[in-house]
């Protein structure tokens, strides 16, 4: 042979090798060795029936690190072996290049989006109405075991809320999908701070029944007066941590029926003008729009409001620390949110019933337990089974308070989106008015005078 | 001329098949509006597919009578036609067969060959032993290492394939493509592969009258057309679709409803409005449910306050606009200050101009992270740097300087100038190489004039330097100013929110990308796109009106 010849034929065939290696099945990934602690809990629902041939049906949600990455591989391996008749695959969604939503809503615009996703609370609204998700209440109501009320009612009452009849529960004609896991506030707690300055302890105060505002501005200033550098307190700039202080004041974002704003309220006002007091008059918060994460895990701040998520990051620094619930405010409650995300289903699926039965073995107790184990959230299904799990997923030790942020009698507001009217739009009004108000560039009076004049054009007259 | 058989019959086909592609081209634009083919597809496109194949319809009817005549347009037509036809099977082939989606599956399998390639290239090293140790052939006989190469070539080869899985990839590909569209596309490329090879032999170009010249114009072409294609289809088409947008309420997912200038409407509707007193509230003198505030500008006792039906839009162009006229500057300046010492013919000047063009090459994600860092008004280094100046100079002289303590990205007074910074930092480095090309095209024999005639550094520079660098400082300028408009990563990535403290940061494109892909807005976001189109291309036309009035350019 000619060696020309060969090398052309040689250099052809690489050439082909690449575009159809690029046909063919991705290779099945490897599931981690490492083991999750699996939860005792029954599967509460029945899996839809296998049909006769295998369906491929592609999943994704957002994972926070290559630790959860890990932990859904090896689920949907595990999820693969059990649904009959179904081969699944996992994609972790967003990269550093690609936000996860911007990746998601392009593929679902070109109709490249996988069957089944994950999408965070406040987006079901914009999906559900543009007929982007499927609606399985059908399906739903033929599944024996399925019970709405196996969830947290929040994120529920959005799951299940038919825009057409503005009817929300069970029976509403509508479901969007099913809740992936939820999460909530808590004061992560640099107990070694807490104690040089002779402070008292905010868990004892809680279990008291004494953790209230003025206690915990008492924690924050004695923590603060430590140095020039040491916070009492830390929050990240964005309408979670700010919207807790205006919740637990009796105020809120909305109204009740979520129609228009309510920002303008003296409880909200006050709520407002509290947060305010401890970045401008009281100067015991890390400044407003400064991530504090860094400083806390500098030791520097005693009190750092974050979310379940927080904890695997925490749990690496090298100071006593735990957790406790918010402090509660005028209206007798911490004012906490209930965070949620859920699994939904692309309406343009060839297979709603597989990828149906794929949402529900994502959400079982033992797949939300998996998840669970690593301690960056909680699972959503009300299972006692669940949260006695959850509570053993140390540290934090003190796991209870994230519960007490999310049990019925905290009365936590769950996240969710504007069914009249448009989430990200309000988002837009609100936050930077809001941190006008923390960095002392507006008044609160100017604040509740005009804003929502414009807040409010974001819903549908 | 005497055109042989074979050559006779496959122009006369050839004519038959342009009156059949041109009929069939028409039946399709037909069968498109009357909803037999398809009534899923959006306006937009059936216009865009109307307008393509009713072109290609015309153009092949065109070519069939000049094949008739023998002229060789026809022939350059049928080559045209035939040719994007074939890309155009090819591709939807490709796509159908989901090469395009298997990306993963290519990095995930290709890596595991990579071995076997290892042995693919052991027997490229035995095939090379075997030029280079002539002696050998006289111990092992006549090429039996070459032979034992090529063997070791193809085996390691095959094995690569098996393993990447190519085997498995020719399956589901073949497996693929025998869908409707799967087949029509591979009878596609085989139709218009064997048109394009019919009347592109060199026999029917005689028999066409073709010159040497049409020959070596259909090569230009041929050569130019990926990057061409790649314009039209990634640039140029989905610039005109976002001119298309621009004028709908397109939300990306269903189908855009016409709404005419309404969107530039809404971003154009501004009111200027006179208070009665500094303090007035907005909605005491413009209509509130349309308008917004977006500034005052107060003067003694009264004012005139700035409304706009999208306050954000009009925010979005000022800090824009501030961020161009410090980040341009900033970045201009220090660079050719820089080019000009970088010239010099100190020893080690080839390590600081690399030193300096470090910046321009960083992933921007990762520059903007470690500024974050850098600008934590706590834990960051620079109020940290700063705080220990203080207490030196407070210590060293008994001042009492106080720390500033400046909140870098918190603040919305240097939220933008923390961005502006970054910017700058980035792209002096870029800069300042191209402004060392320029130095380095000034004949030296200006300078050696100027010294004879008794020039100083500073007069060299002003007189020689400065002009002869004109082109050079247009280009700079010009590009980075584009550049600088189109602000968003740093915003995105340092800030948090992007938009910044009381929108402090909130540039056009950030505005664009926020209403296109969170707000759902696409057509909207078009509107905001060609408005920036608008702003940009006036600030370059300045810019070259300027540069026109420069004798030195223009000579």
């Amino acid at each position: 042979m000619n060696k020309n010849l060969l090398f052309k034929v040689l250099s052809l065939l690489l050439v082909a090798s690449f575009a159809l290696t690029a046909c063919a099945p991705a290779a099945p990934t490897e599931a981690p060795a490492a083991e999750v602690p699996a939860v005792e809990a029954p599967v509460a629902t029945e899996v839809v029936a296998a049909p006769m041939e295998d369906v491929a049906i592609r999943w994704r949600t957002r994972p926070d690190n290559q630790e959860e990455i890990d932990v859904y591989t090896k689920i949907s391996g595990e999820l693969d072996t059990q649904l009959e008749g179904i081969t699944l695959t996992y994609e972790p969604g967003g990269t550093e290049s690609a936000n996860y939503q911007d990746q998601l809503k392009t593929e679902v615009a070109a109709g490249t989006a996988p069957d089944v996703f994950w999408i965070p609370g406040t987006d079901v609204a914009d999906f559900a109405t543009r007929g982007l998700i499927l609606n399985v209440s059908d399906l739903a109501a033929a599944t024996e075991g399925y019970k709405a009320d196996d969830f947290y009612a929040g994120p529920m009452y959005h799951l299940t809320y038919n825009p057409e009849t503005a009817a929300s529960g069970a029976d509403s004609g509508a479901l969007w999908g099913l809740p992936r896991d939820v999460s909530t506030f808590a004061l992560y707690l640099n107990l070694d701070l807490i104690n040089e300055a002779g402070a008292p302890d905010p868990r004892e105060l809680a279990k008291e029944g004494k953790w209230t505002w003025e206690a915990f501005l008492d924690v924050a200033q004695k923590t603060r007066a430590l140095g020039s550098d040491v916070y009492g307190y830390g929050a990240s700039a964005w309408w979670g941590p700010y919207g807790v202080w205006l919740n637990a004041a009796g105020g809120g974002f909305y109204n009740a029926d979520r129609t228009s704003c309510a920002l303008n309220t003296p409880e909200s006002l006050a709520g407002l003008d509290f947060q305010r007091s401890l970045y401008q008059d009281h100067d015991v918060a890390t400044p407003y729009g400064e991530d504090p994460e860094p400083v806390f895990r500098a030791g520097n701040v005693a009190m750092f409001q974050n979310g379940r998520w927080a904890t695997p990051g925490v749990r690496t620094v090298d100071f006593n620390w735990d957790v406790v619930e918010l402090p509660k405010g005028p209206s007798g409650t911490a004012g906490n949110w209930l965070f949620w995300g859920a699994y939904v289903i692309n309406a343009k699926t060839e297979h709603p019933a597989e990828a149906w039965a794929l949402v529900q073995a994502l959400t079982t107790a033992q797949t939300q337990g998996q998840i669970s184990a690593l301690g960056a959230n909680i699972p959503s299904r009300v299972s006692q089974e669940a949260l006695d799990a959850f509570l053993t997923f140390t540290p934090p030790t003190n796991n209870q308070a994230f519960l007490n942020g999310i049990a019925a009698d905290a009365n936590p507001t769950a996240e969710g989106p504007l069914w009249a009217g448009s989430w990200p739009e309000f988002s837009k009004v609100m936050d930077p008015a809001v941190q006008g108000v923390l960095t002392g560039a507006t008044t609160v009076e100017a604040f509740g005078a005009t804003i929502c004049d414009e807040a409010n054009k974001v819903f549908v007259k | 001329m005497v055109i042989n058989p074979r050559t006779e019959f496959l122009l006369k086909i050839s004519m038959v098949w342009r009156g059949i592609f041109s009929l069939l081209t028409f039946g399709v634009v037909i069968a498109l509006w009357s909803g037999i083919l398809t009534s899923e597809l959006a306006l937009w496109l059936k216009i865009l597919l109307t307008v393509i194949l009713i072109t290609a319809s015309i153009f092949s009817a065109i070519g069939a009578g000049q094949i008739y005549r023998r002229e060789h347009s026809g022939r350059m037509i049928s080559l045209v036609i035939d040719y994007l036809a074939f890309v155009a099977c090819s591709i939807i082939a490709l796509n159908t067969g989901e090469v395009f989606i298997g990306i993963d599956a290519l990095g995930e399998t290709f890596a595991s060959g990579l071995p076997y390639l290892g042995i693919v290239a052991m027997g490229y090293f035995l095939g090379v032993i075997d030029e280079y140790y002539t002696q050998k052939k006289q111990l092992w006989g006549e090429s039996s290492l070459k032979v034992v190469s090529r063997w070791v070539m193809l085996g390691g080869f095959v094995l690569f394939i098996f393993q990447v899985g190519a085997i498995d990839g020719i399956l589901y590909f073949l497996n693929k493509l025998t869908q409707p569209l799967g087949i029509l596309s591979v009878a596609g490329i085989a139709l218009f592969g064997f048109f394009m090879w019919a009347i592109g032999r060199s026999e029917s170009a005689v028999a066409m009258h073709s010159k040497t010249n049409h020959e070596q114009i259909l090569s230009g072409w041929l050569f130019l057309s990926p990057n061409l294609l790649g314009f039209l289809i990634f640039f140029a088409g989905p610039l005109v679709l976002s001119l298309y947008f621009s004028f709908t309420d397109s939300d990306a997912f269903s189908t855009p409803n016409w709404v005419g200038f309404a969107n530039y409407a809404k971003i154009l509707n501004i009111q200027l409005v006179s208070l009665a007193y500094p303090e007035q509230l907005a909605k005491e003198v413009v209509n509130i449910s349309v308008y917004d505030e977006v500034g005052r500008f107060t003067f003694g006792n009264s004012g005139i306050l700035f409304a706009a039906a999208d306050k954000y839009f009009w925010i979005a162009l000022r800090n824009t606009l501030s961020f161009v006229f410090l980040a341009v500057p900033l970045s201009v300046f220090p660079a050719l200050v820089l080019s000009n010492i970088l010239n010099s013919k100190l020893p080690g000047m080839k390590f600081y101009r690399a030193l300096y063009f470090m910046p321009s090459i960083a992933a921007i994600v990762g520059i903007s992270l470690v500024w974050q860092w850098l600008y934590n008004a706590t834990i960051g280094y620079i109020n940290y740097f700063i705080t220990l100046g203080i207490e030196f100079w407070n210590n060293l002289f008994n001042l009492a300087i106080i720390d500033p303590k400046i909140q870098w990205v918190s603040d919305e007074k240097t939220a933008l100038l923390a961005v502006v910074l970054i910017a700058a930092w980035q792209t002096m480095g870029f800069n300042t190489v191209l402004f060392l090309a320029g130095l380095q095209n000034i004949p030296g024999e200006l300078y050696e004039a100027a010294t004879v005639d008794g020039a100083g550094n500073w007069d060299k520079f002003w007189n020689i330097t400065l002009p002869m660098l004109a082109p050079t400082t247009f280009f700079v300028v010009s590009t980075t100013t584009i550049q600088a408009m189109q602000v968003f990563e740093q915003v995105f990535i340092l800030m948090n929110p992007p938009e910044g403290p009381n929108n402090s940061t909130i540039t056009l494109v950030l505005y664009l990308y926020r209403n296109g892909f969170q707000n759902f807005k696409q057509g909207y976001a078009s509107a905001i796109a060609w408005v920036l189109f608008i702003v940009i291309f006036g600030l370059t036309l300045v810019q070259f009106q300027q540069q026109r009035k420069s004798s030195i350019y223009e000579s």
